[in-house]
C-alpha cells in the first residue's frame, strides 16, 4: 500500500514552521510507516522552504527508524532547494541515528 | 507641589547607519536608573533597518519594564516623515498628523513590523518587497526573493522560539548602490542567556561575544529536537559568507561582524553596554544571488551539514 501526502495541499507553497511540520509529522508520517510500502512525501508546488521545516519533517523520522526507512520514503516533486534541504535532513537524521546506535 | 522628574536623556545620533549603529548600540544600551527616558529625535538624519528594529525593540523593553518614554525633537528632525512612513513612529505609540501623500513602498523599504505567530507571511511579504516579482521562478530577482524568505522566516521562527521577548523586522533596497538590507531584533533574554537557561554546561561562564560565536556553530541550539536542529543562525552566517555579504550580530554586550572579504569578528560594545535582546542584521547586493539553491548548497556544505548524496534516498519527479 502507497500513503502519499501532499505537502502543499497541507501547507501551502512556503514551508517555515518546524512545529507544524512536527506535529504534520507526528500524526500523519510515524502511524502509517509500519502499515505501508511506501509513504511518499510530495512536495510538488511548494515554492520554498527553510531548515526549520524540512528538518523537523524528516530528522526525527530517520533518527527513529534508521536508515531502512529511506526505503519506504519517497521524496516527489522536489524543485532544486527543497531537495537540497531534503538531503542534509536525511544526512542530518542518519547521523543522529548512528549515535543512538553507538 | 508638583515632583520633578529626572530624566534619561538620549540624543540619537546623525547617522544610524552602518557606521554610526554601533555607536548607537551603546548609547541606548547604558544602563538607565530613572523611571524616565528622554529619546531627542533632533539631530537624526538617516536611520537603516538595523537601527529601526533595534531602537523600536528597545523602546518596547523599556516601556515593559515600567518606564515611560518620551519623544522630543520630532518638528525638528529632517525625517520625521520617513519614519512615519517606515511605521516607526506608530510602533511606539506616537501620533503625527502625516504631511505627506503615502507611495507604494515596493522595491524601496519595508516598514518595521511586529513578528507574530505568522512566519511565513512576514517572509513573504519582506521578500516581495525588496524582490519585487522575484516569487515567480522564472523572474530575474526570484533567486534574491529565496533568500530573504529563507533569512527572515530562520531569524523570526529564533526570535518566536528562543527569545521570549518582542521582536521586529524591517528592511530597505538603495537602488544607486544596489544595496539589500534586512534586520530582526527582539527584546528578549539574548543568546549567552538562552543557553544557560537549559543548563548547558559550556554556557556558564561565556561572554556574550563568545556565545554568539558559539551559535553560529552547526547544531548548537537551546531547544534541540524536534523543532530546533540549531542550523538556523549557522546557515544565515554561512550564506552571508558565500554571498560575500556583510552581517552584525548583536546580543547582550557582544558584537559578531563578518565582512564581505569573509572576516568574522568578536567584540563587545562600547562603553560597558548591554543590549537587551539580539539584533541581527545582513546587507547584500541585489545581484549577487542568481542561484539560490547553488548559495544553499554550498552553505550546506562549508557548514558541513551536507557532505554526499545518500543513494538510497528515492526522489521521484
Amino acid at each position: 500500500m502507497k500513503h502519499e501526502l501532499s505537502i502543499s495541499a497541507e501547507f501551502g507553497p512556503q514551508l517555515a514552521e518546524g512545529a507544524l511540520a512536527a506535529r504534520f509529522r507526528e500524526q500523519q508520517i510515524e502511524p502509517y510507516l509500519p502499515l505501508c510500502e511506501q509513504v511518499v512525501l510530495d512536495f510538488t508546488h511548494v515554492r520554498n522552504a527553510n531548515s526549520s521545516f524540512i528538518n523537523a519533517l524528516i530528522v526525527g523520522t530517520i533518527e527513529e527508524h534508521g536508515e531502512t526507512v529511506l526505503t519506504k520514503l519517497v521524496f516527489k516533486g522536489c524543485n532544486s532547494v527543497v531537495r537540497v534541504l531534503v538531503e542534509s535532513a536525511i544526512e542530518l537524521g542518519l547521523e543522529k541515528a548512528k549515535r543512538i546506535d553507538a | 507641589m508638583a515632583s520633578l522628574r529626572t530624566f534619561h536623556r538620549i540624543v540619537l545620533p546623525a547617522q544610524i547607519n552602518a557606521r554610526g549603529l554601533l555607536e548607537f548600540l551603546a548609547l541606548i544600551g547604558q544602563p538607565i536608573t530613572t523611571d524616565d527616558v528622554l529619546l531627542d529625535f533632533s539631530g537624526l538624519q538617516r536611520i537603516y533597518p538595523a537601527g529601526i528594529t533595534a531602537l523600536v525593540a528597545i523602546i518596547k523593553h523599556w516601556e515593559r519594564s515600567g518606564r515611560r518614554v518620551h519623544f522630543d525633537g520630532l518638528q525638528q528632525c529632517s525625517i520625521t516623515a520617513y519614519l512615519q512612513r517606515l511605521e516607526v513612529l506608530s510602533a511606539c505609540g506616537i501620533a503625527m498628523p502625516e504631511e505627506f501623500r503615502r507611495f507604494e513602498s515596493t522595491a524601496k523599504f519595508v516598514p518595521v513590523q511586529q513578528i507574530g505567530v505568522d512566519v511565513t507571511g512576514l517572509g513573504n511579504a519582506m521578500a516581495s518587497c525588496v524582490a519585487p516579482g522575484g516569487d515567480d521562478m522564472d523572474q530575474p530577482l526570484s533567486g534574491l526573493y529565496d533568500l530573504v524568505w529563507y533569512v527572515v522566516t530562520e531569524m523570526a521562527n529564533n526570535v518566536r522560539q528562543h527569545s521570549g521577548g518582542i521582536g521586529f523586522a524591517s528592511a530597505q533596497v538603495t537602488r544607486a548602490e544596489g544595496f539589500v538590507r534586512l534586520a530582526l531584533a527582539d527584546n528578549g533574554k539574548g543568546i549567552l542567556r538562552s543557553f544557560q537557561d537549559v543548563g548547558l554546561p559550556w554556557s556558564r561562564d561565556m561572554t556574550d561575544a563568545a556565545a554568539i560565536r558559539k551559535a553560529i556553530e552547526p547544531r548548537v541550539s537551546s531547544k534541540g529536537s524536534p523543532t530546533n536542529e540549531g542550523v538556523g543562525l549557522t546557515l544565515v552566517t554561512e550564506m552571508a559568507r558565500q554571498a560575500k555579504s556583510w552581517l552584525l550580530i548583536v546580543s547582550g554586550r557582544g558584537v559578531l561582524t563578518l565582512s564581505p572579504d569573509k572576516n568574522i569578528e568578536c567584540r563587545e560594545l562600547h562603553g560597558g553596554a548591554n543590549y537587551p535582546g539580539t539584533l541581527v542584521a545582513v546587507t547584500f547586493l541585489q545581484t549577487v544571488v542568481q542561484d539560490f539553491a547553488a548559495l544553499l548548497t554550498a552553505a550546506k556544505v562549508e557548514a558541513g551539514l551536507l557532505h554526499r548524496h545518500n543513494p538510497t534516498t528515492r526522489f521521484e519527479r
